[in-house]
């Protein structure tokens, strides 16, 4: 096969998979005779898209749904490795802290969305905590296992080599756990980006969600699925992203 | 400036030159009565039973016996990976604890390489652990693998190397930190039969320029013969020690009538009679 081959298969099997499924839509469309405000045209919908892109105030929606996402995210991130090394590495706080994680990260984080509204308001403040603990629950499970996991021989060597119990958590434990932790990453970004929008379909002062819940209460249905679209994109853009990073740190496989 | 780090120097050094019983015995290795027991598959299981023997400064011991006879736990105890259920293991005169060894260097079975290095950072990163500057141990590392054969192989990654080049790799790894205790488990297990022996040559005159004191686990007896200057010979387990043949000079010359007798007496003390037709 040549690369050219490869590139058009690249580009034009993706596109077949989009063309089908707005081909179904505008067919559903025509055949039933749908009004707009049930389901407009996916050409409608591109219109909307088009016109959405160039108000500013898309763009602020946009970004305060980013930053929530971003923000807790990284809060989520940070917390659960830290815990999760934690619960590798010392027996006495595993014991002691896995009742409590355990039972917690069967609480799905839509289920907090009412008490963070009673707490935050519809700050963005109630948003990335809500992300961080959809995230932290992802991360230190995957941490603690992953760590769980490394290759005994690698411990011995490092203690051979002169490394403290916290250096070889640190140098030895956490970057042989690299792998498994950047797929789990990936995954938590899912769920978080995930979160931050459901919080918002809920209570938000502004953020994609909203947008999409002000949109529904006018009738502007092309809207809500325009934002719907965005939110997929952005969801896949970010996800490509942490993927992306993680290769670039685990290049020596 | 230099006054300070003379200052740490010192101190560095003052723990084994305060011990007053060091000098006596220092770079020597003394198992005193160990016992070793642990938990398999929920059945307490005794390894090493009443196991003791003392190897002196410089001197290189084999360990030969029956596999899962606990030898791999004797490298562990000495090595400070592991604590023995009872009696001691000394080194230098101090009892040894779980932990960093800074005299220590270690080869083990499984090689042990960190899979996101290169084969030359897995090198040198025991000699930056150790306190060498990233050139220096950069330079140290080539030259222990160039000493392996493995000159064209510093820039890849353990995936690439053979299970005999990997374990060449965690020899260099060990012997680049100039240890005064070397610890050996199996090291030339997974190499062929004729780069073995060239290792083993190759070794020889590494300890003869910097003389640590050896314990070294082998399968193969001429090799023990030829390499050690005694062979502790280990029964079944629960394991103690069966005999300690030491091993003279003229005994190695695989040519030689005396070797030939020396390889019956070990074989024959793990219970392979030289009558093999």
């Amino acid at each position: 096969m040549t690369s050219t081959q490869a590139i058009s298969r690249r580009v034009l099997l993706p596109a077949i998979g989009v063309a089908m499924v707005l081909a179904i839509w505008e067919a559903t469309v025509v055949f039933y005779k749908l009004p707009a405000i049930v389901l407009p045209s996916p050409f409608a919908v591109v219109a909307t898209l088009v016109d959405l892109v160039q108000t500013s105030a898309f763009w602020r929606d946009v970004g305060v749904s980013l930053y929530e996402f971003v923000v807790g995210y990284a809060i989520g991130v940070a917390l659960g490795v830290a815990v999760g090394m934690l619960v590798g590495e010392r027996p006495m706080f595993r014991m002691a802290a896995t009742p409590v994680i355990e039972s917690l990260r069967f609480i799905v984080p839509f289920a907090w969305i009412p008490l963070t509204i009673l707490w935050f308001g519809t700050s963005y403040a109630g948003k990335i905590a809500l992300v961080a603990y959809a995230v932290f629950f992802v991360m230190v499970v995957s941490t603690a296992r992953a760590i769980a996991q490394v290759e005994p021989t690698l411990s011995r060597v490092g203690t051979m080599l002169g490394m403290g119990p916290w250096r070889l958590a640190w140098k030895v434990h956490l970057r042989a756990a690299a792998p498994m932790l950047a797929s789990a990453a990936r995954a938590a970004a899912a769920i978080g980006w995930i979160a931050v929008v459901a919080a918002e379909y809920i209570g938000a002062s502004a953020g994609l969600g909203l947008m999409i819940t002000n949109a529904a209460t006018s009738l502007t249905t092309s809207v809500v699925i325009a934002g719907m679209i965005v939110i997929g994109v952005v969801g896949a853009g970010v996800s490509a992203l942490i993927g992306a990073a993680s290769r670039a740190w685990l290049d020596y496989r | 400036m230099s006054t300070n780090l003379e200052s740490l120097a010192t101190l560095a050094r003052s723990p084994h030159a305060t011990t007053g019983t060091s000098r006596a015995h220092e770079g020597e290795l003394v198992v005193e009565n160990v016992f070793h027991r642990y938990v398999f598959a929920g059945r307490d299981t005794e390894v090493l039973h009443d196991v003791s023997f003392r190897i002196a400064a410089g001197q290189v011991a084999c360990v030969v016996g029956p596999s899962g006879c606990g030898k791999s736990t004797l490298l562990g105890l000495a090595a400070g990976l592991l604590r023995p259920s009872a009696g001691t293991v000394r080194w230098d005169g101090t009892p040894v604890r779980l932990g960093p060894n800074p005299h220590l260097g270690m080869a083990f079975q499984q090689p042990g390489l960190f899979p996101w290095m290169s084969v030359r950072k897995n090198v040198a990163i025991g000699l930056r652990t150790r306190g060498y500057d990233r050139r220096e141990a950069r330079r140290i590392a080539d030259e222990f693998l160039d000493t392996v054969g493995l000159h064209d192989f510093k820039d890849a990654y353990p995936r690439h190397l053979s299970g005999g080049m990997a374990q060449r790799v965690g020899i260099a790894r060990a012997l680049a930190l100039k240890p005064r205790l070397l610890l050996l488990d199996e090291p030339f297990a997974a190499v062929d039969a004729f780069t073995r022996l060239k290792l083993q040559q190759e070794f020889k005159s590494l300890l003869a320029l910097s003389r640590p004191t050896v314990l070294f686990v082998t399968h193969d007896v001429p090799e023990a013969i030829a390499l050690g200057d005694l062979i502790v010979v280990m029964s079944k387990r629960p394991a103690s020690v069966q005999t300690i043949i030491p091993v003279a000079r003229e005994e190695r010359d695989r040519a030689s009538p005396a070797y030939a007798r020396k390889l019956a007496e070990t074989l024959a003390c793990l219970g392979v009679t030289s009558d093999m037709t």
